[in-house]
């Protein structure tokens, strides 16, 4: 039911410019998680469509309702919006237990007295949080008072949840933890969620589309396997992926359709896309993922740089020339460091870039010419 | 055997020694022992004892030094012409309501204009704010005189004031002089106070936890009284409590506004009048000693009070998160009528004081505005028919000079003393959070601020008149001590604060490669808290420079400071005079403040512990 639509959203501050022209539409109980560097206009995003912050242009339309238009003049506010937010630094109300913090908000909808207890029991009972019932924020880890916080915004039943990078205060283990504990969440509650993180692991995890942003620009909005198997530009491919995707200058030539001649490492390739290409207007940059690039075989050479196990796989640094290409090996091995080390270039899932651009012009697979 | 069981002891003396934190904690309890403690019993002993041989005669059958119970009983039960109720309990009652009201008057004058400052999309905040400071930054009695200068009105023989000159308006004297307008003066002095205590947590509070009720449903006034009034709480209380112990105990407005005629019905004797014109007149100093610690009793019960209410389990250390992204209430169609409203409130109590002074030191007649002169100021003529052997204009006074003088000097080296003292507390609080001696050290600095003024000087006067100490009597030292200690909690906060903020890795990298300890303050830490440190010299320079109260009872004569010279004046009638002294004064110290935050951007508000 409720499907969330921007259209030419546009917010200034001054005379920065911290998103620019937005159109999205998220559709009902999708997990969108927004993605970029920080600083790059995603939580303002997050902020506009909840109310917080006032779009300098533009409309949204959560479910049915217009919550914003410049053009209109209308600007419904936050509680108004039928929406759930969750702060990144939780904004647990110090004075208040965590009962009374998971109550209030059911008290202003006016819910009868029974109805508001069993509610809460439920929700602390669903967070595991039932002990710390009469406890003040400052008595709980941070770990609790981040269920506490989850706990208070869904217990109205929101049917739209915002999520402000909920997990970057919490140690990597309990991040992990909570990780499946929000998956699991969004689908007993049939909510939708929109989730802003920096985290790009975070992304592909939990996200059903991935809503990448860079300088208040929208780079890519897709599913998180086709934003990492087909990144739609060179810094949707850099940011997606860990660890990230090797580039490489070439020459290229376009020869096809769906065909090109490409040159790096002083060696002829023949590019062959799945699709039509797109335009190369002049040098080309070569993407390639660190798993398409496999050691002890084929017949081009470069020298080890070092290598970093961590146990299920390990990823190797070759050195060619003087670039550095990044490869993954699943197991645990140990190269001698300046060792000589053979390798191929294979798999279906290599980009070819334009340079100028920076634009993704065919995805395809390479052989040696 | 002897030996090997004291030599360990030894060498545990010596480790903790070869600390300096704990060498300054040792020191500074000491030194708080001597300057706050002992002051204290003495005045305590003075309340017990027969004080001078006037007070003996006065009781009878007593000789100097006696115990006696007289001065309890007398002023707080006697009922010989009800004398402990004009004493004491109808000053105390009257002090009491006049504190009340004044508080109410600081906080919400104080906490909406930081509201307003902080929370909405006010235009011209950054003047409003500077100008807003500006009552805090002049001498306490300037609301007062200002009040005075206002309101009066040849009805009430009082010259005319500039509401009658504009409007012919002529108010009722209970609204010039006695405890509604001192209550008045008092609230918009402390209303600057107010203002930097909230507006520094409503800063420092999270916007997002009054987000999170917007988007749970509360309505803007239940977001008000159910979560930020709740957070701001503990501001609030303390702030109401500081300005609370500060009024009641003010000496200085009730002694400018108490000019009410007798026989009005409007006669109003603050407690501190009470209690200084006690001890001034030579058979009662007991009573004015009982007075002092009724008073600091006060005061030490509203901290106990203040502690009881900010440290419960809630905890209300704001957790700071990111708050970059805080959303201004827009006042919409509000917007001009509260900009108006609010430049008009700050125009008129921080910038036409100082107006109303300039003009009133011009005025022959007051009111009258073709008697202009600068007779006041510039003329050498001596003063008809008084003995005080000065000219009448004071840039031109050798007496007023040399007072300004050793003014500036007291409160320079008042501050030097009190911020030094401020940041070595600092260091040892922050060094050794939670133990006991840094504890104590930091309650007891912080002791004289709840101490009343007149209480303060008080202390060190009976300390003064106590037998090995009675070298102090009169001195410039004496003024020096009470002011360096008085004004010390301001220091210690704001060096506790900066101190806390440095984490002790920053010291350690220096410990590691052997720099000696001055060399670690004066290079390494003084300079990362700059501003921080130099606000900690500024605030007890400038309280210094206009302070009155803490001195009155201490100075040789009234030609010692520039305050006691305005004091003076004020009350022979001198009012163009006295006028002059205060805008001089409230000159002096703008220039100092504004030429120390343009150079170091140390500020008044950083020390009172706003950001």
């Amino acid at each position: 039911m409720p499907k969330i639509v921007l259209e030419h959203v546009t917010k200034r501050f001054n005379k920065f410019t911290a998103v620019e022209d937005l159109n999205m539409v998220i559709e009902d109980r999708e997990f969108i998680i927004l993605l970029g560097p920080s600083g790059c206009g995603k939580t303002t995003t997050l902020r506009m469509i909840a109310g917080l912050e006032t779009p300098t242009e533009g409309r949204i339309t959560i479910g049915d309702t217009v919550v914003f238009d410049s053009e209109k003049r209308i600007n419904l506010s936050p509680a108004k919006r039928d929406i759930g937010f969750l702060f990144q630094n939780y904004a647990l109300w110090p004075h208040m237990t965590v009962h009374q913090n998971i109550a209030f908000g059911l008290e202003n909808l006016k819910w009868p007295k029974p109805q508001i207890e069993e509610r809460v029991r439920e929700m602390l009972k669903m967070l595991k949080i039932e002990e710390f019932d009469k406890r003040y924020p400052s008595e709980l880890s941070g770990g609790q008072q981040q269920r506490v916080a989850i706990a208070r915004t869904l217990a109205p039943r929101p049917k739209v949840l915002f999520m402000d990078e909920p997990l970057s205060n919490l140690d990597a283990k309990l991040r992990l933890e909570m990780r499946i504990e929000l998956k699991r969440l969004h689908t007993d509650t049939d909510s939708t969620f929109v989730y802003v993180t920096h985290d790009q692991l975070e992304a592909m995890t939990l996200s059903s589309r991935i809503c990448l942003i860079k300088n208040g620009l929208l780079q890519q909005f897709d599913p998180p396997m086709e934003t990492y198997s087909n990144p739609a530009n060179l810094f949707v491919a850099d940011f997606v992926g860990n660890p990230s995707m090797n580039f490489i200058p070439a020459k290229a030539k376009i020869t096809g359709e769906k065909t090109a001649e490409v040159s790096f490492f002083g060696k002829n390739f023949l590019f062959t896309s799945e699709a039509p290409l797109g335009e190369l207007k002049g040098e080309a940059v070569i993407g390639i993922r660190p798993e398409f690039i496999h050691l002890e075989k084929g017949s081009m050479k470069g020298k080890v740089y070092g290598t970093l196990p961590a146990g299920m796989e390990t990823t190797v640094k070759l050195i060619i020339d003087d670039y550095i290409l990044t490869s993954v090996k699943f197991g645990n091995v140990d190269y001698k460091l300046h060792s000589e080390m053979n390798y191929s270039i294979e798999g279906n899932g290599i980009i070819l870039f334009d340079k100028e651009s920076t634009m993704n012009i065919g995805k395809g697979t390479l052989t040696l010419a | 055997m002897a030996e090997k069981t004291i030599s360990p002891l030894g060498n545990n003396i010596r480790t903790y020694f070869s600390k300096p934190a704990n060498v300054i904690t040792i020191a500074f309890l000491f030194i708080l022992i001597m300057t706050v403690v002992l002051p204290l019993g003495t005045l305590l002993i003075g309340s017990f004892k027969v004080n001078g041989n006037q007070e003996a005669i006065y009781i009878g059958d007593a000789e100097d030094g006696d115990f006696t119970i007289n001065h309890w009983k007398e002023l707080l039960t006697s009922k010989d012409f009800s004398y402990a109720k004009i004493k004491f309990w109808t000053p105390l009652w009257q002090s009491t309501l006049m504190a009340l009201i004044a508080c109410v008057v600081a906080v919400l004058f104080g906490g909406v204009v930081a509201w307003f400052i902080t929370r909405s999309d006010l235009p011209g905040k950054k003047f409003i704010s500077t100008v807003f400071v500006f009552p805090y930054i002049m001498p306490s009695w300037s609301m007062a005189m200002f009040w005075e200068n206002f309101f009066k009105n040849t009805e009430i023989n009082a010259g005319m004031g500039m509401l009658q000159a504009v409007t012919g308006i002529c108010v009722p004297e209970s609204m010039v002089y006695g405890l509604f307008p001192c209550a008045m003066a008092l609230g918009l002095h402390y209303a600057p106070f107010a203002y930097i205590l909230i507006g520094g947590i409503l800063r420092n509070m999270d916007a997002n936890l009054e987000e999170a009720a917007t988007v749970l449903k509360a309505s803007r006034f239940k977001i008000l009284y159910r979560v930020t009034l709740p957070i701001v709480m503990p501001a609030l209380v303390s702030t109401v409590l500081l300005v609370f112990s500060s009024s009641i105990s003010s000496f200085t407005v009730p002694f400018f506004l108490n000019k009410s005629s007798i026989n009005s019905g409007n006669n109003f004797i603050a407690i501190s009048v009470q209690m200084r014109s006690l001890i001034n007149t030579g058979f009662t100093k007991g009573q004015g000693y009982v007075l002092a610690i009724i008073l600091m009793l006060f005061s030490i019960a509203i901290l106990t009070a203040n502690n009881y209410i900010t440290g419960s389990r809630k905890s209300f250390t704001t957790v700071t998160g990111k708050s970059g992204q805080v959303s201004l209430v827009k006042l919409g169609r509000a917007k001009v009528p509260v900009t108006v409203v609010m430049l008009f409130l700050v125009g008129f109590f921080a910038i036409i004081p100082m107006f109303s002074f300039a003009t009133e030191s011009l005025l022959e007649v007051p009111g009258d505005y073709s008697t202009m002169t600068l007779r006041y100021w510039l003329s050498g003529e001596p003063f008809e028919g008084s003995n005080k052997g000065d000219t009448i204009g004071i840039l031109r006074s050798m007496f007023m000079w040399q007072a300004l003088g050793r003014t500036l000097l007291l409160s320079f080296i008042v501050s030097m003393i009190a911020g030094t003292f401020g940041i070595l507390i600092g260091y040892a609080v922050a060094r050794k959070r939670g133990s006991r001696a840094a504890t104590i050290v930091s309650n007891l600095a912080f002791l004289p601020y709840l101490i009343p003024s007149m209480s303060f000087g008080a202390v060190y006067l009976a300390l003064s008149y106590t037998k090995g100490f009675t070298w102090l009597d009169g001195s410039f030292i004496l003024l020096i001590l009470v002011g360096s200690i008085k004004f010390m909690p301001f220091a210690s906060r704001t060096g506790t604060s900066a101190m806390l903020q440095l984490s002790g890795e920053i010291e350690e990298a220096a410990i590691v490669i052997g720099v000696p300890w001055w060399k670690r303050m004066t290079k390494i830490l003084f300079p990362i808290q700059k501003a921080s440190f130099i606000s900690g010299y500024l605030l007890p320079f400038i309280s210094c420079m206009r302070e009155l109260s803490l001195f009155v009872l201490l100075v040789p004569s009234f030609q010692t400071l520039a305050t006691t010279i305005l004091q003076e004046y004020s009350r022979t009638g001198l009012t163009q005079s006295s006028n002059a002294i205060n805008l001089l004064i409230i000159v002096v110290v703008l220039v100092i403040q504004f030429a120390v935050n343009k150079l170091t951007g140390a500020s008044i508000d950083k020390g009172v512990g706003g950001n």
